[in-house]
């Protein structure tokens, strides 16, 4: 069983203090959704709005259907992975993965019995009465888990759980969640501030910033297409060129700016008048190194720096006074380029650059 | 009230209604019925006549400051030394024991903090600890056993022909001072300790590299970071000096009493609880004033006592 | 390098002498418990001896004290540490403005001198006994009762104190996770808050237990005409000492060490048990070694060995060197008084009108047997009103008695 959830217009405030303001978003049942910010963005405050320990101070927030203004936390069908995972470290893993059925009063055997299940599951058979103290980071993070599902809940909420586990081990338990998603169906509400485990994992994912919605999307979306300079410059790593606008034909604006005349995709589809102070955002690995032909969006820049990391290489440059990235995978050939190779010409595809207007708030959040 | 009522409910909420019942009854009933009600009767009844009974709420049974009036004027005209004298030679001499105690604790303290591991500082700690489980009186009893007429010291003092007639050490006030001073070197040394502790010992490294004297140190770096804790050491031990009654009564020479000692002969020699309440405030009130005073004067709040 | 040389030769000097401070006093009344002379000294020794624990045994008002301490220390621990467990999670879930007069407000018991706490607690329930016509013997008015009221009163902050210490080291996420998991509020309270206070009521109910014992400034106002063992003890010392107090010390001072050795095997044995280096530990390897080292062991074998001293020390017996101790005393009287007579004779032929022989002087400690080698000299002379011994009189001088 699924349920999806609603964020009706929730805004939550500690005396002055706004730490979520108007969130208005539906999460689809079986979903995996990922909130995505930087740290004090208001995501943990969001996400115990959802489990029931903060009160919106203004919205409702429905789960089913159902509005849950006076149910308490442990009423609703929610399950929450802390941050700091909160086992319970006086009981044995077994104890804390049955906590939840021992306090509906289901019986020692059967409470056992499940426990040993989802000890299974979790790939940890025979560590039920082991310490909690006794495992590992990545084995406590999946019997946090277990506990979760011990519970039976119809929605997991994740507090980034994995952040205090190492890289590998992160990528690991990255798939892992994923697959315990895919094979028993909840809808997982996800906290990060790790882009990239966003990306990877959900389905959609809502990016916060200081307690505002900027947009919510799929991982491609939100990428290719981030409809403001926050979202742009938050979600991977991006050139941001400074301009004025010259003139809009459709979606393509083209931009007069310190390095030429540059031309990229109106983001979220906004109209800009002739004149008005715009950004042009382009990802590193979009920017090439062009040939003679005829490209479009070219312009010289000079190569400072190289930064050479086996698969891939990047190159720092600097145009007009604006220091730039350049991306690209690893051909195996010799260098193109390096300090003091003099001038290269760059460009772009039209298509892959952003242009956004300076300031723009979530208006485009819904 | 609101406020109260919402604190409730949140308590509810937490940790459910039979738990915050408990809660809100106890610290009620420890509030109201141990700590006000019983400081409220003792402040009416210090205002009242020592009737006999068969006269209580009779006419005569009314408000007066006849006992507060005897503190200050005994009874016929001019001050009443003896008794005020009495109450300001215990607070200076409660003074003189606090001051003593953060002397002796002070170093042991900072030694405790950070020059002892491992093994020695159990063993320290354990050693603190361990004479302050035995009874109050038998520490004071150990005292006089220490410096009486035929006590040990002087035993062994003319033993040794250091002096040839017994030293009067309890005559002289010493052996209720060293008493004193010893009964609350525990709360002293700790309450420092908690303070000092939290000082990083790189501070301490960073200072001497830099050619920073040994006193200097201490009084630049440890001493700002032990000062809340002195306070509340010195705090505690200043009360409970002044409130003592045991030790006084123990080791206290002839022509020296404690202000509780008129307390309890108020009561228990004199059977008038009335003045003896009224004396019992005034200690109260004068120590507390002389507390808040103090924090005060080197700005420390009560909420770091008992840390 | 010189510096640090010389700041931890200070430091093992000075603790050297303040654990000499700490444990000289009662070192010394340890060894008098065993010394004959009926005064508690150790200088000059007379016979080893241990008949003054049998003289402490059979103080009757002492042994009935020890069973009513016993009782309302019990009382004690079951009303303050809810208490101070109640004030303390109170104090936890305050907002700060409150919780800073809150704590203040639990607090200040510690602070109230215990005179003060028990004069006002008898004087309360004093007036209430009277309000409903009690008698001053009813249950109101009860010393056991009131004791325990004023125990409580300032007891109760200790316990606070133990708790709010704990609490602070308590992840409050836990109970939010019970909470999200299904249990009640009541259920995360008891199955994760009280597990995690278990270790600090045990040690709030210790503390709580020997406050209540030890206590003396506030039970004897409360205990009214009753005896707590405190106050047995305080009024015992107050009239005249013995050695037998001295042997009271050594027992408490063995049960005190004997519970200290066997709380720190403990302690040790979790550690280990919880870092898992049992196992590894080279020295515990040994079977031996663990069975040794177990709190129990260590119970076992110093309880014996308290065992095995009194046994022993039951069976000696001091009366012959009593004797000889008695007899060499006579001697050294006699022969002092003849030279006293000696003196006076020619003492008299200078100033015929001079007072009694000095060794008629009444003992500063109520009569204790004082032989006369060391008998200290008669009180310079009292100034009038003043007590003309040190002790026996200062709790009652009559100038401050109240006139009628
Ligand atoms: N109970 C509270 N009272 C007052 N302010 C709070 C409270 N809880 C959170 N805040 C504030 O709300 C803001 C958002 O906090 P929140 O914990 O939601 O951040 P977060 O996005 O989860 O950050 P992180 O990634 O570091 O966990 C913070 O500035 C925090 O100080
Ligand atoms: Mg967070």
């Amino acid at each position: 069983m699924t349920k999806d959830v609603v964020l009706d217009h929730v805004s939550i405030r500690f005396g002055s203090y706004t730490a979520v303001d108007n969130a208005h978003l539906s999460i689809q049942g079986g979903e995996f959704f990922s909130f995505l910010g930087p740290s004090g963005c208001g995501k943990t405050t969001l996400l115990r709005c959802i489990s029931g320990f903060v009160q919106p101070t203004e919205g409702r927030v429905l789960i089913g259907g159902q509005d849950m203004r006076n149910v308490g936390p442990n009423k609703r069908p929610t399950a929450l992975i802390f941050q700091n995972l909160a086992l319970f470290p006086l009981l044995s893993v077994a104890e804390n993965i049955a906590f939840p059925l021992e306090v509906r009063g289901v019986s020692r055997k059967n409470r056992r019995r499940r426990a040993d299940e989802l000890l299974e599951m979790i790939a940890l058979p025979g560590t039920g009465d082991k310490k909690v103290h006794e495992l590992s980071g990545g084995q406590r993070q999946r019997v946090a888990i277990a506990r979760a599902l011990a519970a039976d809940p119809d929605i997991l909420l994740l507090d980034e759980p994995l952040s205090a586990l190492d890289l590998k081990l992160r990528q690991h338990m990255r798939t892992e969640l994923r697959a315990i998603q895919q094979r028993v169906g909840l809808t997982f509400i996800y906290i990060t501030h790790d882009q990239g485990e966003a990306l990877t994992m959900s389905d959609r994912v809502a990016v916060m910033n200081a307690g505002v919605i900027e947009q919510v999307g799929d991982p491609k979306t939100i990428y290719n297409r981030p409809r403001t300079p926050f979202v742009a410059s938050f979600v991977g790593e991006t050139n941001r060129i400074p301009g004025e606008v010259v003139s809009q034909h459709g979606t393509t604006v083209t931009l007069s700016t310190p390095v030429g005349p540059l031309a990229g995709q109106s983001g979220g589809g906004r109209d800009h008048a002739p004149g008005a102070a715009c950004q042009l955002f382009i990802r590193p690995e979009q920017l090439v190194v062009a040939g003679d032909g005829a490209s479009p969006n070219r312009f010289a820049a000079d190569c400072t720096a190289e930064e050479f990391e086996g698969s891939v290489q990047t190159l720092h440059l600097k145009a007009a006074g604006l220091p730039l990235r350049l991306c690209r995978m690893n051909a195996g050939n010799v260098a193109v380029a390096g300090p003091g190779a003099g001038a290269l010409t760059l460009s772009f595809d039209p298509e892959a650059a952003i242009v956004l207007p300076y300031g723009t708030e979530a208006d485009a959040a819904a | 009230m609101t406020a109260l009522r919402r604190i409730f409910s949140e308590m509810t909420s937490r940790h459910g209604l039979g738990v915050a019942l408990f809660v809100a009854g106890a610290v009620l009933f420890w509030v109201l019925v141990l700590v006000v009600l019983p400081q409220i009767a003792m402040l009416d009844y210090s205002f009242r006549h020592n009737l006999p009974r068969a006269e209580l709420g009779g006419p005569r049974d009314a408000h007066t400051l006849a006992n507060y009036r005897y503190f200050l004027f005994g009874n016929g005209a001019g001050f009443n030394t003896l008794d005020m004298g009495v109450l300001l030679k215990t607070l200076a001499a409660a003074v003189f024991v606090t001051l003593l105690d953060i002397l002796i604790c002070y170093p042991i303290a900072f030694i405790l903090a950070h020059s002892a591991s491992g093994v020695g500082l159990r063993l320290m700690v354990i050693g603190l600890i361990v004479p302050f489980w035995i009874n109050e009186i038998l520490r004071a009893f150990a005292f006089r056993v220490l410096f009486g007429a035929t006590g040990v010291i002087n035993g062994i003092g003319q033993a040794l022909g250091f002096w040839s007639t017994p030293v009067d050490f309890v005559r002289a006030d010493v052996a209720l001072y060293a008493g004193l001073a010893y009964a609350y070197v525990l709360l002293m040394v700790f309450s420092i300790y908690n303070a000092v502790e939290t000082l990083d010992r790189n501070q301490i490294e960073a200072a001497r590299d830099m050619g920073a004297s040994w006193w200097r140190v201490h009084w630049r770096v440890v001493l700002p970071i032990a000062k809340p804790g002195i306070a509340s050491g010195a705090t505690m031990v200043f009360m409970l000096t002044a409130g003592a009654l045991a030790a006084p009564q123990i080791l206290g020479g002839p022509s020296n009493l404690w202000f509780t000692q008129l307390i309890y002969q108020w009561f228990n020699d004199a059977g008038d609880w009335q003045r003896g309440s009224a004396y019992a405030t005034i200690l109260l009130v004068v120590c507390l004033v002389f507390v808040f005073l103090m924090m005060r004067v080197f700005r420390v709040s009560i909420a770091a006592i008992g840390r | 390098m010189n510096r640090t040389a010389g700041g931890g030769l200070f430091s093992l000097g000075y603790a050297l002498l303040f654990f000499a401070f700490l444990f000289g006093p009662l070192i010394i009344m340890v060894i008098t418990a065993f010394n004959s002379s009926s005064f508690p000294r150790v200088v000059p020794w007379e016979c080893f001896t241990t008949e003054w624990f049998g003289v402490l045994i059979a103080n009757q008002r002492l042994m009935w004290g020890l069973w009513t301490s016993l009782w309302i220390g019990i009382a004690v621990v079951a009303l303050s540490v809810p208490l101070g467990l109640a004030g303390a999670l109170a104090l936890a879930d305050l907002g700060p403005s409150w919780r800073a007069g809150l704590y203040a407000v639990l607090i200040t018991p510690i602070l109230i001198p215990g005179v003060v706490i028990g004069i006002s607690t008898i004087v309360l329930w004093g007036a209430i006994a009277r309000v409903f016509g009690a008698g001053y013997d009813s249950v109101i008015f009860n010393g056991i009762f009131l004791t325990l009221l004023g125990q409580v009163s300032f007891i109760a902050s200790y316990t606070m104190l133990i708790f709010i210490s704990r609490l602070q080291r308590f992840d409050s996420t836990l109970t939010e996770a019970a909470l999200d998991l299904g249990a009640t509020p009541g259920q995360a309270f008891r199955k994760v808050l009280l597990p995690f206070l278990k270790p600090a009521i045990g040690s709030a109910a210790f503390i709580a237990f020997l406050a209540s014992f030890e206590n003396y400034n506030t039970t004897v106002f409360t205990i009214l005409s009753g005896n707590t063992f405190t106050t047995a003890l305080a009024s015992k010392v107050r009239l005249g000492t013995d050695p037998s107090l001295s042997a009271l010390a050594v027992i408490i001072i063995a049960l005190t060490l004997i519970g200290a050795m066997v709380k720190e095997a403990d302690t040790r044995r979790r550690e280990r048990l919880r870092t898992g280096r049992m196992a590894r530990a080279g020295v515990y390897a040994s079977p031996l070694v663990r069975l040794v080292a177990h709190p129990a062991a260590v119970f076992i074998l110093l309880g014996a060995l308290a065992g095995l001293a009194i046994w022993q020390g039951g069976r000696h017996d001091a009366s012959a060197c009593r004797a000889e101790i008695l007899r060499e005393k006579q001697e050294t009287q006699q022969r002092l008084l003849r030279e006293q007579q000696e003196r006076m004779r020619q003492f008299q032929q200078q100033s015929p009108a001079v007072a009694p022989a000095p060794g008629n002087n009444p003992s500063p400690f109520g009569g204790a047997f004082n032989p006369n080698s060391l008998a200290p000299p008669a009180p310079a002379a009292p100034p009038a009103g003043a007590n003309p011994s040190p002790f026996g009189g200062a709790f009652a001088p009559k100038s401050l008695a109240p006139k009628p």
